[in-house]
């Protein structure tokens, strides 16, 4: 699978702002296997070039395109598909279901499109530092608690990319390592890529390309 | 992939449970109410289904015109205009004049039964007859003529003829009995031989065959084409309302014993039809209070189902998974409705009906038929609704 972004602009932005961009307005390929780092500023649409990504808003100019299919013609019933096998996603406000626990979250997401056996969730969870919790409410634990859940499930399933939103933003060092390493070991078990974009360079994120947007 | 238990946790489906419960409730009675009329309506076709007087499937009425003390001296015999309005009515299979005789007619019985009366006799296209037997022809100069007797008359002169001192006939011996008919004509009386060859229980008349009164009308009457006074209607059903009212606005009169059952039918299968379309605004009824309780449970998990979908739960699946669940619902009530309707009929015609005939135990295959298109639409409607709601919240992502 390959995403290609051409000359993708956020319509709400002036073009004058994206002339350093190496990313906005820009004809740009990502192909699978090889790890993207995306280093922007506050402002400068992290969050709009991930949702743009996975097509959750259509609010840009220009074209991005699965294969070679734009999707901008997908309806909800292609984009599933898609979500199902070939993308998945942490997204920086994390979006778990807060009255479930947290196993119920995870599994909603395994059921979909099994690529982990039942019993990989708790060892996944042992290694992130939160198999306590599973049974507990999700809205009962802290944020940082919340971002391994959302690791974890973007893990459940088959995926040529993973797309990570500031995904590491309220954990500390060696929980960040961790979830690192879980995330790059998965993506090699299916020989994705990970697309991460973070406010500042991750120095044990091995990417092929750094592009700052 | 998941199943419905999965995705239950994640839905407020349990809310409203008094509201779900009611449109259960709706749908079940307005389910039964409609089966049920649509029964009756059944029953009612075929209790009041005229049996007497029927030839090739259909019914034979006599109609003559309404005499009334503002047209007794006028015409009231029917032209040839009005004898096509009426053939040209699509519940009228076909109709012919009865023509009756334009000159005096006395009739004896001879020496062994002293009687002697005036008659009056008809002609009817053979058709429209009962019974005809070979025998019922006349040609130009044959001196004896066959007439068909009403067995309705024959039943009178039986009544009266002790009080007479006449020997009471059965039906073998009066055709055996030799009537003698005097036709007077303009140069004196012509006498015929005249033999009943049959008994009919349709048309209360003294017939003869066409052939005849056609020469007699010419000959003796000095009348080539007659109005007739009666015309005979061949219908698929006697009690048809539109027959019935079409008899009604031309100011018609028909044998009432005929048609007695019309009205009473059209009056019951008013009450029952007027029973069928509460039973279908009940389905509605019901049917919109579960769309209500349906589109709040997806309006209260709105968010939840929006980051299924963004998860990459497909909405066709979801709405599939969703409208399943109330699959089996709809079908147990369904059942249960066209299980009161199976007892309904049962005890009708146990209990009401006392094991008439005419009437099955069972319900009619229509009321089957239409319990499996109720079930299916509801199933489709729950399930379109859904789907639209869901693709909805698809577009909104």
């Amino acid at each position: 699978m390959q995403i290609l972004l051409d000359k993708v602009l956020p319509v709400f932005f002036e073009p004058g702002k994206v002339i350093n961009s190496q990313v906005w307005d820009k004809t740009i390929t990502f192909s699978k296997g090889e790890n993207i780092h995306i280093i922007a500023p506050s402002g400068s649409g992290k969050t709009s070039l991930i949702h743009f990504l996975y097509g959750l808003r259509n609010d840009y100019n220009g074209r991005i395109c699965y294969d070679s299919t734009n999707i901008k013609n997908f309806d909800a019933e292609k984009f599933s598909v898609w979500r199902q096998q070939h993308i998945s996603i942490v997204f920086q406000d994390l979006r778990l279901f807060t009255e479930q626990t947290v196993l119920q979250n995870l599994e909603i997401k395994r059921f979909l499109s099994p690529f982990h056996a039942e019993n990989n969730i708790t060892a996944m969870a042992k290694r992130l530092g939160i198999e306590t919790k599973l049974n507990k409410l999700c809205k009962t634990c802290s944020y940082g608690e919340q971002q391994r859940i959302a690791i974890i499930r973007a893990l459940q399933q088959p995926f040529d990319f993973l797309l990570l939103d500031e995904p590491f933003s309220h954990l500390d060092e060696a929980n960040r390592r961790k979830a690192m390493e879980l995330m790059e070991e998965e993506s090699r078990k299916r020989n994705a890529t990970i697309i991460l974009a973070d406010l500042r360079e991750i120095e044990y994120f091995k990417s092929e390309r750094t592009l700052h947007l | 992939m998941p199943s419905f238990k999965h995705i239950i946790p994640f839905l407020s489906a349990g809310q409203n449970k008094w509201s779900r419960w009611f449109s259960y409730v709706g749908l079940g009675v307005g389910v039964l109410l409609l089966l049920c009329s649509i029964q009756m309506f059944i029953n009612i076709n075929h209790l009041l289904k005229e049996k007497s007087s029927r030839k090739d499937g259909a019914d034979f009425i006599s109609v003559t015109k309404t005499i009334t003390n503002e047209n007794m001296g006028m015409d009231n015999r029917f032209t040839e205009a009005d004898l096509k309005e009426i053939k040209s009515q699509p519940f009228i299979s076909d109709a012919a004049p009865l023509i009756s005789n334009q000159f005096r007619v006395k009739a004896s019985a001879g020496s062994i039964i002293p009687f002697s009366t005036d008659l009056f006799l008809e002609s009817l296209d053979e058709k429209f007859l009962d019974t005809v037997p070979p025998s019922f022809s006349w040609k130009e100069g044959q001196t004896d003529v066959p007439i068909i007797f009403s067995s309705d008359f024959m039943e009178m002169y039986n009544v009266f003829a002790p009080s007479q001192d006449l020997p009471q006939l059965s039906d073998k011996t009066m055709s055996s009995v030799n009537i003698i008919l005097e036709c007077y004509t303009p140069v004196g009386v012509q006498n015929y031989k005249a033999r009943i060859v049959a008994l009919s229980d349709r048309i209360n008349s003294v017939l003869v065959p066409n052939s005849f009164m056609q020469f007699a009308n010419k000959n003796f009457g000095g009348v080539s084409s007659v109005n007739a006074s009666r015309i005979y209607i061949k219908t698929i059903d006697a009690n048809n309302p539109q027959l019935l009212n079409f008899l009604e606005a031309k100011d018609y009169r028909v044998n009432k014993d005929k048609t007695k059952f019309g009205r009473v039918k059209q009056i019951l299968q008013a009450i029952v039809s007027g029973m069928a379309g509460f039973g279908v605004l009940v389905i509605l009824l019901a049917m919109l209070l579960f769309s209500f309780y349906l589109q709040l449970m997806i309006a209260k998990s709105k968010d939840n189902l929006q980051l299924l979908l963004t998860l990459g739960y497909s909405p066709k699946w979801l709405s599939r998974t969703v409208a399943k669940n109330w699959i089996p619902v709809y079908i147990s009530i369904v059942l249960a409705a066209l299980l009161f309707t199976v007892l309904f009929q049962f005890s009708f015609q146990h209990f009401v009906m006392y094991e008439r005939e005419e009437l099955s135990p069972l319900p009619h295959w229509i009321v089957l038929a239409v319990a499996v298109i109720l079930l299916l639409l509801s199933i489709l409607t729950n399930y379109r609704l859904i789907r639209k709601l869901l693709y909805r919240l698809g577009e909104k992502m």
